[in-house]
């Protein structure tokens, strides 16, 4: 009797479970998100992540997306290729997501936009830079939700081309995004202005830890101003180097993001000044209607100013909802088609995709470090402002690349 | 492309005293390790471990101070201590049962000891990188040779020779010293003559432990305090260590300087594969020396 | 008896093959994983625990079969069982190599020398980013299209880690073999009785590299990348803590030990991001209470003679 009786009761508690579960409700759109939360990238990808969950819990507590809700599971890779890949398989094998998404680190992503290739799934780039992502190894499943190196690249031959240097440095960090840059700087540089002369380069590894004895080779080569391609990782601690050395004040020298807003807090007032640099997001520029929405609402959850990865994590997100509402339904085939050439509008204005290549056209802003009375960090002044379609690389280029 | 033709004198002098000033580190913690590996017989794969925990300790205790010069000398005294104590512990607790146990069982252990480590260290100070600044009166550069050097190496090559001068006075000196030389070479004796030899083994470990604190107390401000720390530093402590000579302190010494300057001038020469200047040197020294170029103690 | 565990083979043999069938992708990938790496700690088994060597870089022949097996595939345009055949072959003669340099020394320096010049490869393939990729490694590895796909690649590395482990097996139980194993135990009366101690130690780590180099290859046939992770030291040590796992005296044991830390590892990873400190945890545990390992605590059970000179069968 006892028996039977504890029988009905895991019967009755098993379908109580069973009408609870999850499965009752219409399935969640699933999207997987590999990126480095450890070490120097965080102060970069947190960002990401952030503004992603900001977007994705207003639309879920408005009735998601076609009546379902968007969830994400996030996955740290350390900034490690091995680790983040397995990380990509088990979300795409095991979990089943419809869209992947991440990650800062080029070669990290360029497998992953291999892997999402052959299985299909749609491949939302945040933060990895490298042109080949939406260039010569660009296809259908991919696409990138931040500026890339040939942007980043004509961005900063157009400033440094009106300044007077001619005998230049290159230095970075050797991988997949710092060749990329420094690639695409230089090779946009010469054509902008031929007389330009490259006198050395070093290339140090990921994570160097002293960057001294570099900084006195470069020096001792006497450039008239330095090229310096650094990522997630080393940008911080370069900038930091460079402020005990005094190099800043030496030589002047350009780098990517150095005016950003995660690359200079963590620096406080320790940062070096007159550091040219280019950005696709400043919280404090321009001062539109939308970006002080959005900073507003960004400080509001999460008590911190948004830095250029909250633009990447808004945007990606904006365009997920919308490529799934206007295609009407899930399925990936008719998502791609929605989402190419769609427009949206965000905190630097209104942003298209670029059918060809899935690349957001993103304006890009230059500027130069510089102290400001009352900031506990530094911030870009003199900003000069290149407007999207001036700076994507053109298409016939991309076709090229791609043949090869 | 890669090399570099416009290496003066003065560069070259300048760039040989960044590599000295790196040596100083590296001569800090291998000697430690040295120390270990002479007197015990361990391969202490965790030295590098606490070489990073004394970087993040430093960090913590500078950050308490409020970063000033008093501050840091408090934290270059404190985190190695810390440091000191926590080997301690461990040494006591776990290690000194497994003394009569095979060597590879001790290596496999503390090997485990670094996988613990480098997790605790992310679970107390989280996966970011810490980073702080000198202290005021050792912040900026000066000239030398026309190039800038900072006032922090300038600090480091003084440090360096202070240590091997204490080191030295500490082995050949003092009674602690000679009983641990002694131990060394032949443990049975030593316990034959009355000494317990595990409490000069603990003391031993003990020590070394806190140059790998020193070291990475040292290290601290100049660079990124990360995860990781632990696996760069242990490989080059053990290759220097190798081509010294196992045990040898001298041979660390000579090790460390062999892999500084050949690094610090592999930049200068070849930056993009100047890493391999220093480990073609441990194979060039490997080859022709197996045992390394000091005698080991065993 | 000898029927019965012949027919309980097979049917294990049966089953093993007809997976694809039934198990999800996701699983078939993780078993790959473990049979890669099975195969991989049971070759450095060969030298370490049936030799006695204090193998400490083993990951370098692994790594170094797996970069040339990419390599080949990505820039020659030579066919892809050549490929197959270059990753032991280069394996094999890089253990020739090193071994070469490293045997002159016993013990503790053998595998501290090892650990040099390992290291010395590893910062070659790490730095070398214009051949090798650097950092980043290779990715993207045009692996042949039958062997492409999760079921493909898993009958593959299935039939190659048998047909190894039983050439293993053979070589183990061979007279060869057995004079392996008396060296590991006394050395000097080996010498004594005529063996020539340095060349059968030679022969054992070029075949035991040879065998890594056939997991590395494995490896890039299953994920279609290649990483100098695979060349660095702590995975030589993650593998040497498999072998001891499992019971380094024993055949099977690596086997058995890297299944436990392949599945315990994709397993823990994906609710803590603390895998390190429990391996740790583990790998302490195993030394103080279980230093024969799991297989190896079983056969103790058998045998009374001193665990360093005994357990020669398998």
């Amino acid at each position: 009797m006892k028996r039977k009786s504890l029988i009905a009761i895991c019967l009755a508690v098993g379908m109580a479970g069973l009408l609870c579960s999850p499965a009752a409700w219409a399935r969640s759109i699933k999207v997987g998100i590999v990126d480095c939360y450890s070490g120097p990238p965080s102060t970069y990808t947190n960002d990401v992540r952030d503004a992603f969950k900001l977007v994705v819990d207003q639309v879920n507590a408005a009735g998601g997306v076609l009546g379902r809700k968007i969830e994400f599971f996030a996955r740290d890779s350390k900034f490690k290729v091995d680790l983040g890949l397995a990380e990509a398989k088990e979300l795409i094998m095991r979990k089943d997501v419809d869209i992947m998404m991440g990650t800062i680190n080029s070669a990290l992503a360029l497998a992953i936009s291999n892997l999402c290739k052959k299985e299909k799934v749609p491949f939302f780039v945040t933060f990895a830079k490298s042109a080949k992502i939406t260039g010569a190894k660009g296809h259908r499943y991919v696409f990138s939700m931040n500026e890339n190196t040939a942007m980043a690249g004509k961005a900063g031959a157009e400033g440094l081309a009106k300044r007077p240097y001619v005998k230049y440095w290159i230095a970075g960090d050797d991988y997949e995004y710092g060749h990329a840059i420094a690639g695409g700087v230089w090779s946009n540089l010469k054509t902008i202005k031929p007389g330009v002369k490259l006198l050395g380069q070093s290339w140090w590894k990921v994570g160097e830890p002293d960057f001294t004895p570099y900084i006195t080779a470069i020096l001792s080569a006497k450039p008239d101003a330095v090229i310096v391609a650094t990522g997630g990782r080393d940008c911080v601690p370069f900038l930091k180097a460079a402020q005990a050395t005094g190099f800043n004040r030496r030589v002047p020298f350009y780098m990517h993001t150095a005016t950003e807003l995660a690359t200079l807090k963590p620096l406080g007032l320790q940062a070096p000044e007159g550091v040219i640099g280019t950005s696709n997001y400043y919280y404090y520029y321009p001062q539109t209607a939308a970006n002080k929405a959005f900073v507003k609402s960004f400080k509001a959850a999460y008590g911190r100013n948004p830095a250029v990865g909250a633009l990447y994590g808004y945007v990606a997100a904006k365009f997920m909802i919308r490529g799934f509402n206007k295609a009407g339904k899930i399925d990936t085939e008719k998502f791609i088609d929605a989402l190419e050439g769609m427009r949206i509008d965000s905190p630097v204005g209104p942003l298209t995709l670029r059918a060809f290549d899935h690349q957001v056209m993103y304006p890009m802003f230059m500027g130069v470090t510089h102290k400001v009375p009352g900031m506990k960090y530094l911030m870009a002044a003199d900003i000069v402002t290149l407007p999207g379609k001036d700076v994507m690389p053109a298409v016939a280029e991309i076709k090229k690349a791609r043949a090869r | 492309m890669g090399f570099a033709g416009h290496v003066t004198l003065a560069a070259f002098c300048q760039q040989v005293l960044v590599g000295l000033s790196r040596t100083t580190i590296l001569f800090i913690v291998a000697s430690g390790l040295s120390l270990v590996l002479g007197v015990l017989r361990i391969p202490n794969i965790a030295h590098g471990s606490l070489y990073m925990i004394g970087a993040f300790l430093t960090y913590s205790l500078v950050r308490l101070g409020g970063g000033g010069s008093a501050g840091f000398w408090m934290a270059l005294l404190a985190a190695p201590l810390g440091v000191a104590l926590l080997s301690f512990v461990v040494e006591r607790g776990l290690l000194c049962r497994l003394y009569e146990r095979e060597h590879l069982m001790l290596l496999l252990f503390t090997f485990a000891l670094m996988l613990v480590f480098g997790d605790l260290v992310k679970m107390i100070w989280g996966a970011d990188y810490r980073s702080f600044a000198e202290p005021p009166f050792l912040q900026g550069s000066v000239l030398i040779f026309g190039l800038p050097f900072p006032r922090y190496n300038l600090f480091l090559l003084a440090v360096g020779p202070l240590v091997a001068i204490g080191l030295y006075l500490l082995t050949n000196r003092t009674k602690i010293g000679k009983i641990a030389r002694a131990a060394a070479v032949d443990r049975e004796m030593v316990g034959a003559m009355g000494i317990n030899v595990s409490w000069v083994f603990a003391s031993v470990f003990v020590i070394g432990c806190f140059l790998a604190g020193l070291g990475g107390a040292l290290v601290a401000p100049t660079q990124n305090i990360t995860q990781g720390m632990d696996h760069a530093i242990i490989i080059e402590a053990f290759l220097i260590v190798i081509i010294g000579g196992l045990g040898n302190i001298w041979g660390a010494l000579l090790g460390a300087l062999i892999f500084g300057l050949t690094d610090a001038v592999g930049i200068l020469i070849w930056p993009q594969f100047a890493i391999v200047f220093p480990y073609m040197a441990v194979v060039v020294v490997l080859v022709f020396c197996p045992k390394g170029l000091l005698k080991s103690i065993w | 008896m000898r029927f019965k565990s012949a027919g309980f083979a097979f049917a294990a043999l049966a089953v093993l093959f007809l997976l694809p069938a039934v198990l999800p992708r996701y699983y078939l990938y993780l078993l790959s994983l473990v049979l890669v790496t099975g195969l991989l700690a049971t070759s450095l088994n060969l030298v370490l625990g049936f030799g006695g060597i204090y193998q400490f870089h083993h990951a370098v022949f692994y790594g170094a079969g797996a970069y040339v097996f990419a390599l080949m595939l990505m820039k020659t345009g030579l066919p892809a069982w050549l490929a197959y055949v270059s990753a032991p072959a280069a394996a094999a003669l890089l253990s020739l190599l090193m071994g070469l340099i490293c045997i002159r020394l016993s013990k503790l320096y053998f595998g501290m020398l090892q650990i040099s010049l390992g290291s010395l490869v590893w910062v070659v393939v790490y730095r070398w980013y214009g051949f090798t990729g650097g950092d980043d490694g290779l990715q993207g590895i045009p692996v042949p299209g039958a062997l492409s796909s999760t079921s493909g690649a898993y009958i593959f590395v299935l039939a190659v880690c048998l047909l190894c482990l039983a050439l293993m097996y053979r070589i183990v139980n061979s007279p060869f073999g057995r004079i392996f194993q008396s060296i590991r135990d006394n050395p000097e009366r080996s010498a004594a009785i005529g063996v020539d101690v340095r060349q059968h130690q030679l022969i054992g780590l070029v075949l035991a590299g040879a065998f890594a180099g056939v997991a590395g290859a494995l490896f890039v046939t299953v994920e279609g990348s290649a990483f100098p992770e695979m060349l660095f030291w702590t995975l030589s040590l993650e593998i040497l803590v498999m072998c001891l796992l499992g019971g380094w005296l024993t055949f099977w044991g690596p086997m058995l030990g890297a299944a436990i830390i392949v599945v315990l590892r994709t397993w823990v990873g994906i609710y803590t991001d603390y895998w390190t400190l429990i391996l740790g945890v583990i790998l302490m545990l195993l030394i103080y209470f279980l230093p024969d390992g799991v297989l190896g605590r079983a056969r103790k059970k058998k045998t009374i003679e001193n665990p360093v000179a005994g357990a020669g069968k398998v």
